[in-house]
Parts: structure tokens; C-alpha cells; sequence
């Protein structure tokens, strides 16, 4: 009896010290602006990092999963990088803002840290320094293309205005989009910028309706893009005017935001939906927030599936890498995923595929609208933008 | 001068050259000279990531004093002082990767633009007052917003990547940035402080305190306030652009979004709880506002996970923004001097002890 209680004590020691722990974090604004997509973001990543555990996805290694609020304040991400890095020996990072990738661009160089983040700005990946970051899923830019090649489906030569957020994530697809204009035969007739404290929009959309703009594509968060659908529901403006947006401006924040002036609006988006219930990346995501207890809101939020995604992502590149996943075998996981090796954990329109120049992970989209109980209903299959690869070829 | 040059028990001075003297006591001077000993070897003591901070509150130190030379020691409010760090941030980037100078030449051209467009950014001041003035440099504020976002050239406020720096053969790299820029800034800010210091025992500092406690008076004792006025303006600014400079190789690249009116609002507020018109305060008020939002941060993430508060209520948000403004409201309230009236008291007191009187 001694001697298999010795036995099994052994063998618990044993296995227990064979356990290594890696540390999966991820930092972005939890609190501060944006915090109402990033809460929910972070409750993603933390959720499939657990579940993850749970499943004993990765043998021989358990995840310390961390989310650390950086308020969408650069030099707390950068902090929190250096402690992750520094102090933790994370082998991925995962990060949120726009600002934080674009100034961590070549600390990441320098530290060979394979980077995802939240926001999808197609200069995250764009060269100089762009070896060990990936976008997620398809960028903005490629969004608002995805949009202008939709209109030009519909109305050649039709009016477009663009209304964008006043920051590098909401100027960034401009030039792209104005060259895929050109190419499309669309006329791009005004560029705006309008932030968070657009209160009244009359002025700006009567200026536009003057132009003759019949579609006005958002690059923006949908707190704006609720305030300019409630003023053109006002102005009588939203049979005359198609409004359209990228990722960020709409999904259950903009309905709940703008209420029935959501009506319509034409959505451009990776991700599956809470309510295509039939898709299994989204009864995953249904499965891991009720084990761990998210309220209604969180689950339902588009945001809660993308930091699933972005886990997802990097704990299969730690799989890839073996039983001892540092950064560079998680960079040659990531760069693994293509062609039969392509992950597809159900939470994007595509799978995820990246290679050593391919570092856009989901690159199908699809456009969905709303519907008049403020549901986005898919308009258009699983795509890519034809026309992004030749106004923006990758380097 | 006092009788003894070790302690200072009354005010013996009894020429001008002994007032303008920077330190009264040698105690003074050993005090200062065993506090940048210890500043010397805080970084073989504090963990790296509290190191960054060190560094932070350095930097918002440098841009302080700059803030305190308009605002505190001369009057004019100033609600533009991250624009002109951003003015100093975006002059070394350029000077830094299109003119390839290196960071010792590259960080005082930062400066040195602060300076230039603080001037002219300081005229207003010859006409405007008070809340006019604060007004004219929150405009400069939302000018420098929007011009940089428009600037091709200055990446429509998007990442400029600065380069490495190498010191006497020591490259900083991920491993070793927080410590060697610790040694990079600290002498900045010590030079810095002691400049100011100077500053102020001459006429020309001088006089910025006397435009500020009344212009008019200046004025009849000689005095030109405008002069005055765009001096102030041009030193501060001269200071935001070095410490600008210093913050945008520390960050590794410029990015608009450290820049904005929040940083302005945020630099006022280290400048309102440090104290307005102090040196000491100038450090105090970055330390305390910086520790505040490290405690707070900490605060708000441990609310945030606590599910205390309805859906729909965030708490843990507002949390950061409300304690920001209720530090500033209770100085205001009950010690505008700021914590350099603290740090002035204990002086005092330790000066005395152990007697009372």
C-alpha cells in the first residue's frame, strides 16, 4: 500500500513538474476609450485561454492567461509589452490599439515576438518592420474596397463619401480607397473626418447630400456612426443615402447604439454572427461564455468572437511549435497555417491562413445589413476584394 | 549670506550677489548632490517596468518645468503643452531619420522647434489675458491635431519608427532601453532643473514673475511684458520640444495619439498638483499624477473583474477619470500650492528639529 501511494506520489510529482507554464496575454483597453469593444475583446481572449486549458489542448503546457488593461494608452501597451516579454517570456503577444501596434512595430522587430492585434490598419503589416506581425482577419482597407466594388455592382459611376475617424485607423484606407475608386469608376466626393463628440451631424450630411453622395462609407467606431444615422433618420435622409461602414462600425454595438436608424446599413465584416446559430464557431463561442459565466451582452458582442479568434490563432501556433513553444516556434507555427495546414476554428468567414508573406489570417469577408429588428443578415458570400490586391499588393 | 554655511537659521543676506546665490547652505548643496547619487543607483534596485515609469515621470518633469514657466511662474495659461512636446516629438523624428543626426543633436533640434513655434504661438499673448489666452493655445492644441493628421510628411500622424541609440558603445536595445535611457534623461532633467534655477535668479526671470503678479507694475518699474510674455512662452515651449524629443525616442516612434489635449489637460494637472510656480513642484506634481494613475489602473481592473455593478454600468472606466479630476479639485480646494507647499513645510520642519521654535 506504501508503496503505491510512494508510486503515485512520484508520478503526480513528476507530471506535475513535466507541465511547463506559458503565458498567453494580451493588452488593450479594458477601461478608457474604446473600452466598450475592448472589454469584450479581452473577456474573449481570457475565455479561450481557459478553455484551452481546460481541453488540455496543448500537452505538457499549461496557459497563464493574462489581460491587462492598457486604458488605449500607448505607453501603458508598451509596458505591458515589456513586462510580458521581459518578465513573463510570452512567446506571442497579443495587442489591441492602433497606435500601440504602429509604435511597437519595431520593438517587435527587434524582439522576434509574433504580434496579433485588434485593430486590422493594414500599415501594422505593411513593410518596414512587418516580419512578425499579422492582422487577425482581413484589414479596413480591404473592408471599405470590399464596399466601393459592391457599389460598383450596383450604380457605375456612383457617389461616394467617405466619413472617417480623425486618427491613423480612420485615415489609413483613404488612399487605397480613392485608387480603387478611380479603378471602379466610382466618384469619391468628399472625405470627412468625425470623432466620438459628433453631437449634431446636420451640417455634415446636408453638405454631403448637396454633393449628390448617395453612399457613404464609415471608417469609424459605431458610437459616430450611430449619431450620423440618427441625425439622416431625422433629416429624412436614409432611403436617399446607403450607409455603409467597416468592421468597427457596426454588429450589435451601432443597433444598439442607433436603434431602428440602423435600418439598412451595410456592414463589411470577417466574423460570423451570434445569431447564425448553425455556424459551430459561434456555438463555441455561446459554449465558452456561458462555462464561464459572460453576461448576455459580452456573448452576444462580435468583439467577444474576434479575441476568441485572435486566442484561438495563437495558442494553435503554440501547438504547431511543440512542446516547447518560444517566439520563434511560434512564428513558424503562424507561418504554417496555409494550404492543407490552414486553421479554421469556425469563428471567421474563411480560414486562417498565413505564410512568411501572407499576414492577413481570415482574408474572406462577407457584407451583411440590417434588418429593421436591427439584425445583420449576410448580403453576399464569403469574399475577398479583387480590387484590394491591386491598389494595395502586399510586400 | 548665513553665519554659518552648514545650517540656515535667518536671512543674513546682505548684498545682492549672496541673494542670487542658488543654494544658501552647503547642506543644501550635499542634500542635492547625495539625492542624484541615489538617483544614480535607483536603477540597479527598481524592476524594469518601474524603472519605465521613473522615466515617464522624468520626462512629464522636463515638459512641467517648461508648463511652469508660462503658467506658473509667469501667468499665461497654457492648455497647449503636449502640442508643443508633439512639436519637439515629430522636429527630432525628422531631424532623426531624414537628416540622420544623431540623438545628442537630434533631441535639442526637437527643442529648439518647441521654441520656435512656442514664439509665435506666444504673440497672442501680447494682446489676449487669461481665459483668452488659454483658449488661443487650446486652438494651437486642435491646430496641431489636425495639421499632422493632414501631413504626409509627418506620416498623417501615424508611426515615425525612431532609430536605435548607441551610447559610448552601448546600444539600447528591448533588454537594456529602460535602464539606459534612464542615465540618458536623468542628467537632461537635472540640467534642465538647474537652468531654470538660474534662470530665475536673473532679471529675466525676475521679471516673468513680476508680469505675472502684476503686468502693470512691471511695466511702470521698467519692465517690457511683452518681452516678457514671448520669452515665457518661447523657454517653455523650448522645454516641452526637449522633453517631446526625449519621449519620442523613449517610445521608440511618434505616434499623434501621445500628443493630444488629454496630455495637455494631464500636464496642467501634474503642474496644478505639483504647484504652480515651484521647481520641486515640477517633479512632485509628475510623480504624484503618475502613481495616481498606476494605483487607480490597478483599482479599476480590480472593480472591473468584480461583476460589482450592472451591465451597462462601467464603473471600473469612470473610476480613472473621476479620481484624475478629484485630485485636482481637492489641491485646488485645499492646497493650491500644490505638494511643494508639503515638501516646503517638512523642509522647514526638519530644519528646526528637534526645537520647536
Amino acid at each position: 500500500m506504501k508503496k503505491t501511494l510512494l508510486l503515485s506520489a512520484l508520478v503526480s510529482i513528476s507530471f506535475a513538474a513535466a507541465q511547463k507554464t506559458v503565458t498567453l496575454p494580451w493588452s488593450g483597453a479594458i477601461t478608457g476609450p474604446t473600452s466598450d469593444a475592448g472589454a469584450s475583446y479581452a473577456a474573449g481572449v481570457e475565455d479561450y485561454c481557459k478553455y484551452a486549458n481546460a481541453q488540455k489542448m496543448l500537452p505538457g503546457i499549461t496557459l497563464n492567461c493574462v489581460t491587462r488593461d492598457d486604458q488605449y494608452n500607448n505607453a501603458n501597451t508598451q509596458r505591458n509589452f515589456e513586462d510580458f516579454v521581459g518578465n513573463l517570456n510570452a512567446p506571442v503577444f497579443l495587442g489591441y490599439a492602433t497606435g500601440g501596434a504602429l509604435q511597437l512595430k519595431s520593438v517587435i522587430q527587434e524582439t522576434k515576438i509574433p504580434t496579433l492585434t485588434a485593430s486590422y490598419h493594414i500599415g501594422i503589416i505593411d513593410a518596414p518592420d512587418n516580419t512578425y506581425t499579422f492582422l487577425p482577419v482581413s484589414s479596413y482597407s480591404e473592408n471599405i474596397v470590399a464596399l466601393l466594388e459592391y457599389i460598383a455592382k450596383k450604380e457605375r459611376g456612383a457617389k461616394v463619401a467617405l466619413i472617417v475617424n480623425p486618427s491613423p485607423f480612420g485615415r489609413d484606407p483613404v488612399v487605397d480607397a480613392r485608387k480603387a475608386a478611380t479603378r471602379l469608376g466610382l466618384k469619391i466626393t468628399d472625405v470627412q473626418e468625425v470623432g466620438g463628440n459628433n453631437l449634431d451631424n446636420t451640417a455634415l450630411l446636408k453638405r454631403l447630400e448637396a454633393q449628390g453622395a448617395k453612399y457613404i462609407i464609415n471608417q469609424n467606431t459605431a458610437g459616430p456612426v450611430a449619431n450620423i444615422l440618427k441625425d439622416a433618420k431625422r433629416l429624412n435622409l436614409l432611403g436617399k443615402m446607403q450607409f455603409m461602414g467597416a468592421h468597427y462600425t457596426g454588429g450589435e454595438d451601432l443597433t444598439k447604439l442607433a436603434g431602428d436608424a440602423a435600418k439598412d446599413f451595410i456592414w463589411a465584416t470577417s466574423y460570423y454572427l451570434y445569431d447564425e446559430a448553425n455556424q459551430p464557431g459561434i456555438q463555441l463561442v455561446k459554449k465558452i461564455g456561458a462555462q464561464f459565466k459572460r453576461g448576455a451582452d459580452t456573448i452576444r458582442s462580435v468583439h467577444y468572437t474576434s479575441g476568441m479568434l485572435a486566442s484561438a490563432i495563437a495558442i494553435e501556433a503554440m501547438k504547431r511549435a511543440g512542446n516547447n513553444p518560444d517566439a520563434a516556434g511560434v512564428y513558424k507555427g503562424l507561418i504554417s497555417m496555409n494550404g492543407s495546414r490552414s486553421f479554421d476554428p469556425g469563428f471567421a468567414v474563411g480560414p486562417v491562413t498565413f505564410s512568411a508573406k501572407d499576414h492577413i489570417g481570415a482574408e474572406s469577408l462577407r457584407l451583411l445589413q440590417a434588418d429593421a429588428t436591427g439584425n445583420f443578415k449576410a448580403i453576399t458570400g464569403a469574399q475577398r476584394s479583387a480590387m484590394f490586391q491591386l491598389v494595395h499588393p502586399m510586400k | 549670506m548665513p553665519a554659518s554655511r552648514f545650517t540656515q537659521t535667518g536671512n543674513y543676506r546682505t548684498r545682492y550677489r549672496q541673494d542670487q546665490t542658488i543654494f544658501a547652505t552647503y547642506a543644501e548643496q550635499l542634500s542635492l548632490i547625495v539625492l542624484i547619487g541615489l538617483l544614480l543607483l535607483l536603477p540597479l534596485i527598481l524592476p524594469k517596468t518601474m524603472l519605465r515609469d521613473v522615466n515617464m515621470i522624468m520626462i512629464y518633469a522636463v515638459a512641467v518645468i517648461g508648463l511652469n514657466i508660462t503658467t506658473g511662474y509667469t501667468g499665461l495659461i497654457n492648455i497647449g503643452q503636449a502640442a508643443f512636446m508633439g512639436v519637439g516629438a515629430y522636429a527630432t523624428a525628422l531631424a532623426a531619420t531624414r537628416w540622420n543626426l544623431p540623438f545628442f543633436l537630434a533631441i535639442p533640434v526637437g527643442g529648439l522647434a518647441g521654441a520656435l513655434v512656442g514664439t509665435f504661438v506666444g504673440l497672442p499673448s501680447l494682446r489676449l489675458k487669461y481665459l483668452y489666452l488659454a483658449v488661443a493655445t487650446l486652438a494651437f492644441q486642435i491646430i496641431f491635431e489636425w495639421g499632422v493628421g493632414h501631413t504626409p510628411l509627418l506620416a498623417q500622424g501615424g508611426a515615425i519608427s525612431l532609430p536605435q541609440v548607441q551610447v559610448f558603445g552601448v546600444k539600447a536595445t528591448f533588454f537594456n532601453h529602460n535602464f539606459v535611457w534612464y542615465y540618458l534623461i536623468l542628467p537632461v532633467l537635472v540640467v534642465m532643473g538647474l537652468l531654470w534655477r538660474n534662470v530665475l535668479r536673473t532679471k529675466h526671470g525676475r521679471s516673468l514673475i513680476a508680469v505675472r503678479d502684476n503686468d502693470r507694475a512691471a511695466a511702470a518699474m521698467g519692465i517690457n511684458p511683452g518681452t516678457a510674455k514671448i520669452t515665457a512662452f518661447m523657454i517653455g515651449s523650448f522645454y516641452a520640444g526637449i522633453a517631446g524629443g526625449l519621449f519620442a525616442y523613449f517610445q521608440k516612434a511618434v505616434v499623434i495619439e501621445d500628443y493630444g489635449l488629454h496630455i495637455s489637460i494631464q500636464l496642467l494637472a501634474m503642474a496644478i498638483v505639483g504647484g504652480l510656480g515651484s521647481l520641486p513642484g515640477s517633479f512632485l506634481g509628475p510623480l504624484f499624477i503618475v502613481a495616481l494613475d498606476r494605483i487607480v489602473g490597478g483599482t479599476s481592473n480590480w472593480i472591473g473583474s468584480q461583476n460589482l455593478f450592472p451591465a451597462g454600468v462601467d464603473a471600473a472606466t469612470a473610476l480613472r477619470p473621476l479620481s484624475f479630476g478629484l485630485a485636482i479639485v481637492l489641491f485646488l480646494m485645499f492646497e493650491p500650492r500644490g505638494l511643494a507647499n508639503w515638501w516646503r513645510l517638512s523642509r522647514l520642519y526638519f530644519k528646526k528639529w528637534p526645537y520647536k521654535f
